[in-house]
């Protein structure tokens, strides 16, 4: 092995590799080439307008979910309390339950007024109200647990005790 | 030393064909047919050392072809910005540029696919092959400046412009290039 002496060797050194370095082909024939330019961006445009579309479908059954189905049910499948019956129970004993299995804080959201004449006021407070229909709800964001109780006139319940009268 | 007195290129000489006057051009001649006239007179001959440069930095054949015809594809729809000064400075500019960022796309895509190996060795000499492997410690970068300064003559300013970088960076480039290159073949 051999290093360069000098500058002048280096550059010597080199110009003869470049000189071997094979090479081919001719410049690109631009008027066709520009035609198979514009073939080739709508091979890619496609990509990318498939590409969008599955984003966009993925986005819009993400919102759509997220309209119909609110935050998960905290009785979900793989929620918190599957299956746990709070929507069996008054809101005292729902309080209770939620307590007994770590949901010291809860948001109650009381709902009232007369399903009927579509007539619906709600309120947030802190403490279980007496009486109503519980609504399981769902872990908010910042981990308080949300849920509603349906005291309004012609309200029927939900889940498994739906039609129940309203405790 | 290897008493080969082959002066080194120097860029420039083909500005003088890069602009070529339009006196007698015929009335069937339209302004896109005489368009692609001069930029085929100004940058055809260009082409084959092109292409060699690339497979000087990129160390790839078939991936020099592709980024030599992408080169003058963006060449000819920019002619009519090239200010006509030194057409093989420009088209050198573009291919470089087009090779550093090339490189780096198809080495990803590559790894991926396990494709590995160096197709423009088998005609070099062993005495050359030594620095042609050496060259293969620099990055991309290093080995194009050290291209155009010890073959093409570029001067470190005129490589900084190429690249947009400050002279002082180029020199910088250069130095630790030639370092490596020495520790490389002396393996030291």
């Amino acid at each position: 092995m051999r290093s360069p002496d000098s500058e002048v060797d280096l550059g010597l050194r080199l110009s003869r590799i470049v000189d071997q370095l094979p090479t081919a082909g001719e410049p690109p024939a631009y008027l066709g080439h520009r035609q198979r330019r514009i073939a080739g961006l709508s091979v890619t445009s496609a990509l990318v307008l498939l590409l969008i579309s599955a984003v966009g479908v993925a986005a819009i059954s993400t919102v759509v979910g997220t309209l119909v189905i609110g935050h998960p049910g905290i009785e979900n499948p793989g929620e918190a309390l599957p299956n746990a019956g709070l929507e069996c129970m008054s809101p005292p004993e729902a309080a209770q339950y939620l307590a007994a299995h770590g949901f010291s804080s809860v948001i109650w959201e009381v709902q009232s007024g007369d399903l009927a004449q579509n007539t619906d006021v709600s309120t947030i407070q802190s403490t279980p109200p007496a009486h109503g229909y519980v609504v399981p709800g769902a872990v908010l964001e910042d981990g308080k647990l949300h849920v509603i109780v349906d005291q309004r006139v012609g309200a029927t319940g939900t889940g498994k005790c739906a039609h129940m009268s309203m405790p | 030393m290897t008493g080969d007195t082959k002066p080194i290129n120097r860029g420039g000489a083909i500005a003088d064909a890069s602009k070529v006057s339009l006196g007698g051009v015929t009335d069937a001649m339209t302004p896109d047919l005489v368009r692609r006239r001069d930029f085929e007179a100004a940058t055809g001959p260009l082409y084959a050392d092109v292409v060699r440069r690339l497979v000087f930095v990129v160390r790839d054949l078939e991936d020099a072809k592709d980024i030599a015809q992408e080169t003058y594809l963006r060449a000819f729809e920019a002619w009519d910005r090239f200010d006509g000064v030194d057409a093989r400075a420009w088209i050198y500019t573009i291919a470089l540029r087009l090779a550093l960022n090339h490189v780096r796309g198809r080495r990803r895509w590559f790894a991926f696919m396990g494709r590995h190996g160096d197709r423009s060795t088998a005609s070099l000499d062993p005495i050359d092959l030594d620095l042609w492997l050496a060259m293969e410690t620099l990055d991309r970068r290093t080995r194009a400046a050290l291209l155009l300064s010890a073959v093409d003559g570029y001067t470190h300013g005129e490589i900084g412009l190429m690249f947009g970088v400050a002279e002082g960076t180029v020199s910088s480039w250069l130095s630790r290039g030639r370092a490596a290159i020495r520790a490389a073949l002396t393996g030291s």
